[in-house]
């Protein structure tokens, strides 16, 4: 592996395999900066279920302090959850130490604002400049706070604000089987308590030690989740949920154990949003049309934004949107309860649906518009990405394109075509989207046919 | 010599300065990852810290590193650096660390490193760490080695236990002691030894303070003199003591209202100390009373004098076999004595001075007035680092009658007087001490003064 990609310092912040490479004076230093640019107040900081989130939590109330901030630790809680709390709490800024859905060697510091949100685009590049510099304010003994700790608020805030937006009445009412993977990670505890106390499910659920190191890859995905499937036919449970360390992505199950799309799952939620309120949907570019034909049965516009959460996150306060996420990682963005991705959100949403239309998940996910989807990478040689895009360009003359982010070919009837760089190898990332299995092969083919 | 040069020090006897203009969050990861990378891979460390404000930011740093390297924390939260070092070999550690800056004001802080026995590290060993930090390679390890931290609120009791199995509290209950702690961490062990043993300590200045100290923490006579001495008759007490914040030094006040010198602690002990361990060795800088080969010679034992420093103390102590040795210090109030492994530990200076008069059936001022009387001076002057060689070249020609040594700086003693100049290890100043017999040396004093003040 390339020792470049064991630690990556950039816009979205700080990020890499803890020990040689993701050390504890780097965290320091980084919390440090984002201390004096938030400026002296409180700032939240909690983390997913790492082994290196103690240490790394030390590191960063280090830096915090030592810029003359409060710092509140809360503890072990899905990203969501933090966000919520700063939000809620008005504090100034806070930290989430999670490398989401990377393997247990990484870790990262997420950084938010005093809304619980993303910075943009530019303060991000404002704070990695600060950062460089290593222009931080430095607190005297005197002007040095703090350090408390409130591990209850945060998950009875977040709660409540999924509660304002789902009948919990019914969902209890109906006592559903509900089978949980949280991965041993931050949702472990919370999750349990949401399920079976809040929502009054007879809840099956595995790995939900947060002591325990993950027990499959952290991403959650139709591959990574046979102990789920398999846990579905052990339980008979109607639904099953899967979740990635930071509690922030959401998988679903259905009742036969299969592993829905999670294109599906957005699509679903969108569907549940938007009866519930009117207004826009955002997404990345690379989630499926499945998504427009359910805005538009709703008469609603959808916008696409390059990929990344923040992106999302930036163009939906722009449009004030009512729901928006990336499909393929996951990702369920309701700004009613806030601007995060929220796998609670989700999982209240999908049950909330059964219950009121009295139907199993799969019933609800095959009346879905059905598209198929093919993706896949090439590698190819430096200086020649223009031409390629070009010559792919020039292969479909006169249909849309958008250039935000790669190259993405807007065909007729919900097909497209997207090709973009990655940012950490010398490949090209390709995806194809259409209404049969034999037409996106035909697209996928076109555009593997311009490397030859 | 700039301000930045006077806010930080990075040297053998670890890492000192005022937060935020001198000693950073980055100093201390570095010097944190540096510990944890010089001790035996693997055992858990020990860690408090004294009061400061500044010292909730370095203990996170300390953990994170010490952590990042493998080492699980026993973290002691607020505690006195000799309870630290107790801690350390009673919890079987690896080493410790201590986050104080002892008699300094408020605004600075520092790292103090001890060992697997909780002694201070030897030079060599210190050095070592110097040579790790300055490196900055650290041995980090992978995700499922990095350590965690455990509380352990026991230290303090535990501590109790170990002077209760050494001093005689019952019989120090007739004592009226009263205590200035100087908003330190001494409070902590003496409102617990009241209500365990009965004792009647009674505290000053007791609340823990983080950024404002009552007066400077330093156990110096002065000190004593601003509010522990004027309280003694008013509140009948029999002795009254005072502690820096992280209670490793202490300073002495009469009953009679006297403050007493700090010089006097050393002596002190060696009179109650020798006489039950004749022949042995007091280990002592050359820059404390000469009224110490006095007692020495009374009872049989022998002074042997280092250069001024810490790390001149505990090198000497470990060339010598620990039953050789009665005592060792400075004549700052720290004081180290074989009941506790040679730690400096202002408690138990207190409790040996208090066993003292319990034993002796006399007052503190009847037995510090039955000594020679010896006055002594202490000045200093701000240096030219550059021409202090020259100064010393000059000194040691001029003083050529008396007998000369260069052990550190220049002493030069006469029958029944002696002084020394020397460059302080901590600040940019040169120290001059002047002692005598009987009354103060004040013009060799002022002769010395005048000359240091012609090089700078």
């Amino acid at each position: 592996m390339p020792r470049e990609h064991l630690l990556k310092i950039g816009v979205s912040g700080i990020r890499g395999v803890v020990g040689d490479f993701l050390t504890p004076g780097l965290a320091c230093a980084f919390a440090q900066a984002f201390g004096t640019y938030v400026g002296a107040g409180r700032v939240v900081v909690g983390r997913d279920t790492r082994s290196s989130g103690e240490m790394l939590h030390h590191a960063v109330a280090c830096g915090l302090l030592a810029a003359g901030c409060d710092v509140v630790d809360i503890g072990i809680l899905p990203t969501p959850t933090i966000q919520i709390f700063v939000g809620d709490t008005r504090a100034r800024g806070g930290i989430a130490i999670t490398a989401s859905h990377n393997p247990p060697e990484y870790n990262a510091l997420k950084l938010f604002n005093s809304e619980g949100l993303f910075f943009n685009s530019y303060e991000r590049g404002e704070l990695l400049d600060l950062y460089h510099q290593s222009d931080f304010r430095r607190a005297t003994n005197e002007e040095i706070r703090r350090a408390t700790s409130d591990y209850v608020t945060a998950p009875r805030l977040h709660i409540e604000r999924v509660l304002r937006h789902v009948d919990a009445a019914r969902i209890r009412q109906r006592r559903f089987r509900v089978a949980l993977d949280a991965v041993n990670g931050a949702g472990s505890v919370m999750t349990v308590g949401f399920l079976r106390d809040t929502l009054g499910c007879d809840l099956h659920a595995i790995s939900v030690d947060p002591t325990k190191p993950f027990p499959r890859i952290a991403e959650p995905r139709p591959d990574t989740l046979g102990d789920l499937s398999n846990l579905m036919r052990s339980s008979g449970a109607e639904i099953g949920f899967a979740q990635d360390p930071d509690g922030d992505r959401l998988a679903v199950a259905d009742e036969t154990g299969r592993v829905l799309d999670n294109d599906d799952v957005l699509a679903l939620a969108v569907d549940a949003a938007l009866r519930r309120l009117p207004g826009d949907v955002v997404v990345n570019l690379m989630t499926s049309s499945v998504i427009d034909e359910v805005a538009a049965a709703h008469g609603r516009r959808v916008y696409r934004t390059p990929v990344g959460e923040a992106n999302v996150v930036e163009m939906m306060q722009a449009v004030k949107a009512v729901i928006g996420g990336e499909g393929s990682n996951g990702g369920i963005i309701f700004p009613a309860v806030h601007l995060c991705r929220d796998s609670y959100t989700g999982m209240a949403f999908l049950l909330e649906r059964m219950a009121e239309t009295g139907e199993p998940i799969s019933a609800l996910a095959a009346r879905l518009p059905r598209f198929y989807r093919k993706i896949g990478k090439v590698a190819y040689e430096h200086g020649r990405l223009g031409s390629l895009m070009q010559a792919l360009e020039e292969s479909f003359p006169g249909v849309e394109t958008d250039r935000s982010d790669g190259l993405k070919l807007i065909l007729p009837a919900g097909a497209w075509i997207h090709v973009r760089a990655s940012n950490t190898e010398p490949l090209l990332r390709m995806a194809a989207e259409a209404r049969s299995e034999a037409e996106v092969e035909e697209l996928y083919a076109r555009v593997l046919s311009l490397f030859d | 010599m700039t301000q930045a040069a006077k806010s930080l020090r990075i040297s053998h006897v670890g890492l000192r300065g005022v937060v935020g203009s001198g000693l950073t969050a980055s100093h201390v990861l570095d010097f944190a990852a540096a510990f944890g990378t010089f001790l035996d891979p693997g055992g858990a460390v020990v860690v408090g810290r004294d009061p400061r404000a500044s010292g909730v930011m370095i203990r996170e740093g300390l953990l994170a590193g010490l952590l990042a390297c493998g080492h699980d924390v026993i973290d002691l939260g607020i505690a006195p650096t000799p309870v630290i070092q107790h801690s350390i070999r009673r919890r079987n550690a690896a080493g410790g660390v201590s986050i104080g800056a002892s008699h300094n004001s408020a605004e600075w802080n520092a790292l103090k490193f001890f060992g697997r026995d909780g002694t201070y590290l030897s030079t060599a060993e210190a050095g070592e760490l110097l040579d790790i930090y300055h490196l900055k390679k650290f041995a980090f390890v992978d995700w499922t080695h990095i350590g965690h931290v455990t509380p352990e609120d026991r230290a303090i009791e535990r501590y109790l236990d170990d002077l209760a199995a050494n001093y005689d509290f019952a019989a120090l209950r007739k004592f009226r002691v009263l205590v200035d702690c100087c908003n330190g961490t001494s409070s902590l062990i003496l409102r617990r030894a009241n209500e365990r043993f009965g004792t009647e300590f009674i505290l000053i200045n007791e609340k823990i303070e983080g950024v404002r100290f009552a007066h400077d923490p330093s156990t110096t006579r002065d000190a004593v003199a601003l509010q522990l001495a004027p309280l003694m008759k008013p509140l009948a007490a029999d002795a009254g003591f005072l502690f820096d914040v992280d209670s490793d030094r202490v300073a002495l006040a009469a009953e009679d209202g006297t403050p007493v010198s700090e010089e006097m602690v050393l002596p002190l002990l060696a009179d109650y100390l020798l006489p039950r361990a004749p022949g042995k060795l007091i280990i002592a800088n050359i820059s404390s009373t000469a009224l110490l080969e006095e007692i020495a010679a009374r009872h049989g034992g022998k002074v042997v004098r280092v250069p001024v420093g810490r790390q001149a103390a505990i090198d000497a102590l470990s060339t010598y076999r620990p039953e050789q040795i009665a005592l060792a210090g400075e004549g700052t109030g720290a004081v180290m004595m074989p009941q506790f492994r040679f730690v400096y530990d202002g408690i138990a200076s207190m409790l040996a001075v208090l066993s003292m008069l319990h034993e002796s059936g006399r007052t503190l001022s009847q037995i510090l007035n039955s000594y020679p009387k010896y006055s002594i001076l202490k000045g200093q002057v701000p240096l030219v680092t550059q021409r202090i060689p020259a100064l010393l070249m000059d000194l040691r020609e001029r003083y050529s009658d008396g007998h000369v040594s260069v052990l550190d700086g220049l002493r030069v003693d006469w029958p029944g007087r002696w002084f020394h100049v020397r460059v302080s290890q901590t600040e940019p100043i040169v120290r001059v001490i002047c002692e005598q017999q009987g009354d103060p040396p004040k013009e060799l004093f002022e002769s010395l003064l005048e000359e240091v003040r012609s090089f700078a």
